[in-house]
């Protein structure tokens, strides 16, 4: 029994399965689903960095995905440059604006933070339909080539099918949990803990609070930006549709629903509320699934405010104790 | 020009500052920040019109049902989602905006995705106010946000309710020492606060094409204008209202259409950054 115990066990069986998954189940369906769920969960990791670990809700995060993923998809087709590169220059770009509108805004409290949040992801959504001349409108960039890596003369790989791509993302995926797990276990993520414990008491025993939390923020809308330049060249054309506030609802959604402050919980969010929302999109009208969504919220928030993982690491405390 | 435009944007700034006004007594007195009034914006502009055209009832009549139908689903909202969440400390505004995606997707399934509008049979002549042209509609919906607005500072200054919600508004704690019943006071609050927003929805239902998604926006003005003017403060709000509606038509006349809902975002921009209290808030941030 001490097997199931082991954390490492655990882990390595997760990284199996998620390696072998997409060549036992071979519907092409399938496998598309599976890379929107990847896609989401770098999004929701990469939220959760300010909801789970400073305690802010951020409901812009569609926005810095569109910011990443417009300036990947310039950068590769207008400026030739090579994907890994053009996905850097998305993450830059992002993490600047999230540099340019947290350092403000991380100073109010409460609501206000929320509230500018989301008016910042209707006011990028509004750049993206109004900058014509460089995100082509509410049309759309269509035609953003298939991913490329390219190493020399070592290495080449064209990332056209959707296998290849669930493998890109899913490295991507690896190395977003690990960087989240070091930042959790800094110095640093110790002191965005205590931020969100308490921040006036953080800011007694000598914690820059406010650095801390811009930090964190641009750290996450960098990784955000990164899911947006993925999904670019995933989906081959990406409007502003794609990145207004109702998908950034539905990350929030999602952490909450998963768990936040977790590894496994954005994991378990993301991939439970994509599948329903695709789903639904197939067997019913998609306006089902938002009204779950709705209904999901509310009871999430209210209920079971620590989410999937809360519940299961409850459940698991108390077999320990009794 | 110049006349038509302000024109333009003190009607507007009227129909912004009827939302405002039930945004800032919910918030200022609840503290909850409820996005869901977008939906109820929606559903008695909906109402007004289903139930004019339709059933073929008075304007009049139908902008009074859809008032009562509208705040007694805020008062709903209230009681099922607002209080539990805050007895439990999970953020309302969150629940606030599960409760507009739940509405408007009902809505969405039962009204379906289509743009409506319906032109009025009164009310229509134009009107020559110095350069501008204005119908007589507008003048009146101009009029009544005049007579509303009034009669809701009266209520505050003066009633007994109206006092109860200004004590609860600054110092809940101490109302509740002084006898105040929060559960009560809030009702209430939603209850006039959603009305004023299903006056506003259902009186601009013969002006503008709308569809489910058709609060959203107004909403978020909405949030706008009372934290720029200071959440709670009546004069505060309708200033603000109408430096972002007269801004709003002065850019949309000048300079591009496109950017028009910008003015919201710089306003509410620079008022967080400069005064985050608003122009005449006494409330710190």
């Amino acid at each position: 029994m001490i097997l199931f115990r082991n954390k490492i066990f655990w882990v390595s069986l997760a990284i199996a399965l998620s390696i072998i998954l997409p060549l036992i189940i071979k519907k092409p369906y399938i496998h598309h689903m599976l890379v929107l769920i990847g896609i989401n969960i770098i999004v929701v990791l990469s939220l959760d960095m300010i909801l789970g670990h400073v305690g802010l809700v951020s409901l812009g995060h569609a926005g810095f995905m569109g910011i990443g993923g417009y300036t990947c998809a310039l950068l590769v087709m207008n400026w030739k440059f090579p994907f890994l590169l053009g996905l850097f220059g998305g993450m830059l770009t992002s993490s600047a604006f999230g540099l340019l509108i947290g350092y403000p805004s991380l100073r109010l409290k409460g609501h206000y933070f929320v509230i500018i949040t989301f008016i910042m992801g209707i006011v990028l959504t509004l750049f993206f339909t109004n900058l014509v001349s460089i995100t082509n409108g509410p049309m759309g960039l269509p035609n953003i080539p298939s991913a490329k890596i390219k190493v020399g003369d070592i290495l080449f790989i064209n990332f056209n099918t959707k296998i290849k791509y669930y493998y890109l993302i899913l490295t991507f995926i690896f190395i977003v949990i690990y960087i989240k797990h070091r930042f959790y276990y800094s110095r640093m993520g110790r002191g965005l803990l205590a931020i969100r414990e308490d921040e006036d008491l953080g800011k007694s025993i000598g914690i820059n609070t406010h650095l801390l939390k811009v930090i964190a923020f641009v750290i996450s809308t960098a990784f955000t930006g990164m899911a947006g330049g993925l999904f670019a060249h995933y989906v081959k054309s990406i409007a502003p549709d794609s990145f207004t506030f109702i998908p950034s609802f539905y990350f929030f959604v999602m952490n909450l629903v998963g768990g936040s402050g977790t590894i496994l919980g954005p994991i378990i969010g993301s991939s439970l509320l994509t599948t329903t929302d695709e789903l639904s999109q197939l067997y019913f009208q998609p306006a089902w699934a938002r009204i779950l969504f709705g209904v999901f919220l509310i009871v999430f928030i209210i209920y079971v405010p620590m989410g999937i993982m809360g519940l299961v690491k409850k459940l698991f405390s108390k077999e320990k104790y009794e | 020009m110049f006349e038509q435009i302000l024109l333009n944007g003190i009607f507007s700034s009227c129909t912004y500052c009827l939302v405002a006004l039930g945004l800032t007594l919910i918030m200022g007195v609840m503290d909850i920040a409820d996005f869901a009034q977008g939906a109820l914006y929606m559903l008695s502009a909906f109402l007004a019109f289903l139930a004019a055209k339709f059933l073929g009832i008075n304007f009049l009549f139908s902008i009074c049902i859809a008032i009562i139908v509208a705040s007694f689903v805020g008062i709903i909202n209230n009681i099922v989602v607002y209080q539990p969440a805050m007895k439990r400390g999970a953020s309302s505004l969150i629940a606030a905006l599960g409760v507009l995606l739940i509405i408007q997707n009902l809505a969405l399934l039962v009204f379906g995705p289509a743009y409506q509008s319906f032109p009025l049979s009164f009310a229509q002549e134009k009107v020559k106010i110095f350069n501008g042209i204005i119908t007589v509609y507008k003048g009146i919906i101009i009029l009544t946000t005049c007579v509303v607005v009034f009669a809701i500072w009266i209520f505050l200054k003066k009633s007994k309710i109206g006092k109860a919600i200004r004590a609860v508004s600054q110092n809940p704690e101490g109302a509740t020492v002084v006898g105040i019943g929060r559960g009560r006071v809030s009702n209430f609050t939603f209850g006039i606060g959603t009305a004023l927003v299903g006056l506003t929805g259902a009186l601009v239902s013969p002006i503008y094409a709308f569809d489910v998604f058709f609060g959203s926006e107004i909403v978020v003005k909405g949030f706008a204008i009372s934290i720029t003017g200071g959440l709670g403060s009546i004069l505060g709000t309708i200033v603000s209202a109408l430096i972002i509606g007269i801004g709003e038509n002065l850019i949309a006349g000048y300079f591009s259409t496109e950017y028009s809902n910008l003015i919201t975002f710089v306003v509410l921009l620079l008022a967080l950054f400069f005064r985050p209290q608003g122009i005449f808030g006494r409330k710190e941030i």
